[in-house]
């Protein structure tokens, strides 16, 4: 190689260390929810650094998550336009949540544990429940802990129709749990 | 992309049941401005029906956080290695790499 070329390829890879590398773990966790599966996720996310790799040069150093998320997101359609849906999570996932849960509330009596159990069993099969464009924006924030313009970013929407979609999202999980008598109905 | 911070009308101290429950979510989020989030927090604190939403939003957050898996760190470790393949490629060859040249994932 040239020197000066050398030269090029040294920044690109001190951008690239700098830039893409610290956003590997929510590069990871937005793949995952988009995708369902965790192998997925992982060919999701190589497939994003390949990519960010190869326009590294042209970026501009600003908001690196979002311009990765971005990557991301145009990668996940790019991938599902030649693959099969995304399968939906089994059952016996949710047990094995609900048990690991059970696990982690020590202290806790009897009867609190079973309605705790029972109010994030509800949440769960709520969750699974809903119309994937609401599914997707509530993990991304509330499972997830993304900010609003990051999941925007992630979904390629306004930041409005993340908040329109959680308030929707979230104002039927808590029908669910009314109707399971977990919490009062809204009286406003 | 930015966020910005929902401000609710009206110069009152204190907001009504209507004005908090248009912000409720976005304040739980911590997504409203500090005076919007300080008039929802005195309402929330005086009115016992309104407080009483909040707090199942808050348990609902709070179990949605309790559902995130962790990572799987081997992924993780494969990314990190992958990450540094990529920029170990000049080196070797000078070219830039291709999807075809990307390693498999495990």
């Amino acid at each position: 190689m040239e020197p000066a070329a050398r030269s090029d390829s040294q920044g690109s890879d001190a951008a690239f260390a700098r830039y893409v590398v610290p956003e590997l773990e929510v590069l990871l966790r937005v793949a995952r929810s988009l995708t369902g599966r965790s192998s997925d996720a992982e060919d999701l996310v190589q497939d994003t650094l390949l990519r960010a790799y190869n326009s590294i040069d042209r970026f501009d150093g600003r908001h690196p998550r979002a311009w990765l998320l971005t990557i991301l997101r145009n990668t996940n359609i790019n991938r599902n336009r030649r693959r099969r849906p995304v399968l939906l999570d089994d059952q016996d996932a949710t047990l094995e949540r609900l048990a690991a849960t059970a696990g982690t509330m020590d202290g806790e009596t009897p009867e609190g544990l079973i309605v705790g159990a029972e109010f994030d069993a509800v949440i769960s099969d709520a969750l699974n429940s809903l119309p994937e464009r609401y599914r997707q924006v509530v993990t991304l924030v509330d499972v997830e802990g993304l900010s609003y313009a990051e999941a925007a970013d992630a979904l390629a929407v306004p930041i409005g129709t993340v908040m329109s979609r959680l308030h929707r999202a979230r104002s039927r999980m808590r029908q669910r749990l009314a109707a399971a008598g977990l919490v009062s109905r809204r009286k406003l | 992309m930015s966020t910005k911070p929902r401000r609710m009308f009206g110069n009152k101290e204190t907001a009504s049941c209507l004005q908090v429950m248009r912000v409720l979510q976005s304040y739980l989020d911590g997504h409203t401005d500090e005076v919007t989030a300080r008039r929802v927090a005195n309402h929330l604190e005086a009115c016992r029906r309104c407080g009483m939403e909040a707090s199942i939003y808050r348990e609902m957050k709070a179990a949605l956080a309790r559902q995130a898996k962790p990572l799987d760190d081997e992924s993780l470790v494969r990314l990190r290695q992958f990450s540094f393949s990529l920029t170990q490629r000049h080196d070797d060859d000078g070219g830039e790499p291709s999807a075809d040249e990307a390693p498999p994932s495990a």
